[in-house]
């Protein structure tokens, strides 16, 4: 090549060679414009192989998406496949040092046994495009020429690689941009269909349903409305209270004063009204509810309202009122009929008494010779069974005198033991064995004696009737009365019956839920709803053995109570009740 | 009808088994008196006795069961049945068997002595 210098006719060919390839080099950007990195770096192998004729081009370019590079060979003007070209980037990157950035411009390297010179070219001024290295078996390799053919190379390279990447990057761009609008698109779309779901929701739900501006203008009334009052939305629209014509004239002032009150205050409203229901005439009462909607200041949107057709409730609930008075009368009916089946018991025991002790007595007077001893004997009885005879009347009429709820201090155990005597007959039919444990120091409560007594007896009377039927152990039953730690007074009823179900537990206290065939299951609701009356409360729970307990705990005291306390008769309490007293 | 032919009386309650055996002894009866069902089952009086006036309503065994267990004993003895309680549902169909009659308390001396009598002859 040093001839080249020698001879000024050579020299000025290899100059006009070298402009030439100057100009095609410059014409590159034709040939690549609107290619991707892999052809760039293909082309600009081809265009240096032509101009140079390199044992070794390789090729390297980051891709800015992706760690791994593009990498592209030649050896010998042969292309390799890219995991060759790898190996060739691998092999470089032994011979001159793991950072690419400080290979020397032109070096000599032994690359597969045969020695080469070795040129690298960054792309871009860092070489964050990438980088070109040529080889050549040729020592003078590269020579001025050919570095400047390089390096403009090099540089045409770089400018289509970054029109290439700035490309891909608006592609990309735009894809994504493309991808927004049509998910946008769709959400739009989607929306739209919701929210056509909804308006047409509304117009369908089976309740009247309207909306009303800040100002009480209603601004949106469905189909259900309209075609219940047969009113129009043009005629609806056309002024604020338009809709008071289809309300019951009875109803229209507490309508009107609901709703402007809301408006005016804005606040949610609900009122009840009867609406006229255009096929037959009739009204048939709503209840019309409105709530506020606010943007995020707190100032009002409109109102959004319903009105719903609650006339079947209404009726339900007059029937339901009209059961519940029946029931209540029922209730009384048979208390009043088992009280008087006691009372009956209780006055007949004595008077029997009277009648076959007179009867005898007049019998003995009637002998010959009359029997006067025997007859004294048994006048003696009749009148002992006469007291006893009116001692019974004078504690039912304790008993039932007052018939108004009252409130006055009441010894538990008294009551307890009233109670007991006159179900003690029923219980003995029944065969159930009652003992009494009352306690002795028992403070006195505050409440409605004949009321805390038709408890203490709905308690005996269901304790007995868990134990009809019982055959394989003897139908015990307790009635206790104590002070528990809180200064409550409880009374337990235990009985050794059928016990609960578990499952059905949390139901004993709801009115009209029954065990029992015939029962009406009311007792226990009754029962807690005296109780709570009391502030008390009442509670059943398993026995651990056979059986349940049922009980209640009143508070003692109360101030009249607490008082009588302290002056009453220490005897009224015994710690057994003598049933044989009553 | 033997005048003395023995009654027997069933009452837990204590006026009843006081005043009903003068009365019946006024008629002429023979009479014991037991406070329970049991005891009179058990007694060396029950063969003897011709007529049992028997209380319904008792602790342990009622007036009913006495009434059963004299029948599954085959040992038919006419009942009268005594009671302060008005609820005919609870007796009228038991009147079956050896049951004669069934008298609320208060009862009358002659409606007692006619049903005794009824006892008797049907024995």
């Amino acid at each position: 090549m040093d001839e080249q210098d020698k001879h000024p006719g050579e020299e000025v060919k290899r100059l006009q060679r070298c402009i030439n390839d100057l100009v095609s080099l410059l014409a590159l950007p034709a040939l690549w414009s609107g290619g991707d990195a892999s052809r760039i770096a293909r082309t600009l192998m081809d265009v240096l192989q032509r101009l140079l004729q390199l044992d070794l081009i390789y090729v390297q370019i980051n891709d800015p998406t992706s760690d791994a590079p593009v990498e592209l060979a030649r050896l010998a003007q042969f292309p390799v496949t890219s995991l060759q070209a790898r190996e060739i980037g691998a092999e470089l990157h032994g011979l001159l040092g793991d950072d690419s950035q400080k290979w020397p411009s032109r070096s000599q390297r032994c690359f597969r046994d045969k020695n080469i010179s070795i040129t690298p070219q960054r792309l871009g001024l860092e070489g964050e495009i990438g980088m070109v290295v040529l080889g050549s078996e040729r020592s003078d390799f590269p020579k001025q020429t050919e570095e400047l053919l390089l390096g403009v190379a090099a540089n045409q390279a770089v400018m289509a690689l970054h029109e290439a990447r700035r490309r891909s990057e608006q592609k990309r761009l735009a894809d994504e941009l493309d991808l927004r609008v049509v998910q946008r698109t769709a959400e739009l779309a989607a929306a739209g269909e919701q929210l056509k779901l909804q308006v047409g929701l509304l117009d369908l739900i089976p309740v009247a349903t309207w909306t009303i501006r800040p100002d009480g203008t209603p601004d949106f009334i469905n189909q259900k409305w309209l075609e219940y009052t047969g009113q129009s939305v043009d005629y609806v629209l056309s002024e604020p209270q338009a809709w008071i014509a289809a309300v019951h004239p009875d109803d229209r002032e507490v309508a009107l004063t609901s709703y402007w009150e809301g408006i005016r205050y804005g606040r949610d409203f609900a009122v009840e009204t009867r609406f006229r229901r255009v096929q037959d005439g009739t009204y048939r009462w709503h209840l019309n509810r409105a709530v506020a909607l606010r943007d995020a200041e707190g100032k009002i949107i409109k109102f959004v309202g319903t009105s719903t057709d609650i006339e079947d409730l209404k009726q339900s609930q007059e029937t339901l009122r009209g059961t519940e008075a029946e029931l209540a009368k029922m209730t009384r009916v048979m208390t009043v009929g088992q009280l008087t089946a006691s009372i009956a018991h209780e006055v007949n025991q004595p008077l029997s008494g009277i009648i076959t002790n007179a009867g005898t007595c007049l019998r003995m007077l009637d002998a010959d010779p009359p029997n006067i001893a025997g007859a004294r004997e048994t006048a003696r009885r009749t009148i002992r069974d006469g007291n006893r005879a009116s001692e019974v009347i004078a504690r039912l009429r304790a008993l039932f005198s007052r018939r108004q709820a009252t409130t006055e201090p009441v010894d538990l155990n008294e009551a307890a033991k009233e109670v007991v005597a006159l179900l003690l007959s029923k219980l003995q039919r029944d065969g159930v064995i009652l003992r009494c444990e009352l306690a002795d120091d028992l403070p006195l409560v505050a409440g409605d004696r004949v009321q805390l007594q038709q408890v203490i007896m709905n308690l005996l009377q269901n304790g007995s009737d868990a134990m009809i039927g019982l055959e394989d152990r003897s139908r015990r039953m307790l009635i206790q009365t104590e002070r528990d730690e809180t200064d409550q007074v409880r009374l337990n009823v235990q009985d050794s019956g059928i016990g609960l179900n578990p499952q059905t537990a949390n139901r004993l206290f709801d009115a009209f839920y029954t065990t029992k065939d015939g029962g009406m299951g009311i007792g226990l609701s009754i029962s807690q709803w005296i109780v709570e009356n009391h502030q008390g409360r009442i509670w059943a729970q398993a026995n651990d053995g056979p059986g349940a307990t049922f009980s209640f705990s009143i508070p003692s005291g109360g101030r009249m109570a607490s008082q009588l306390n302290s002056v009453r008769n220490p005897a009224a309490s015994n710690s057994r009740a003598n049933l044989k007293d009553f | 009808m033997d005048k003395h032919s023995l009654v027997s009386v069933v009452d837990d309650d204590e006026s009843v088994r006081e005043s009903l055996p003068d009365l019946l002894k006024e008629f002429g009866f023979a009479v014991q008196s037991f406070k329970s069902g049991e005891e009179f089952l058990a007694s060396r009086y029950l063969d003897q006795t011709k007529c049992v006036i028997l209380d319904i309503a008792m602790p342990g065994m009622s007036g009913f069961d006495v009434q059963r267990e004299l029948t599954g004993r085959n040992r038919p003895i006419p009942v009268v049945f005594i009671t302060a309680q008005r609820d005919e549902n609870v007796w009228s169909n038991r009147l079956r068997d050896n049951a004669v009659a069934c008298l609320l308390k208060p009862f009358s001396d002659t409606d007692l002595l006619h049903a005794i009598r009824t006892a008797l002859r049907m024995e």
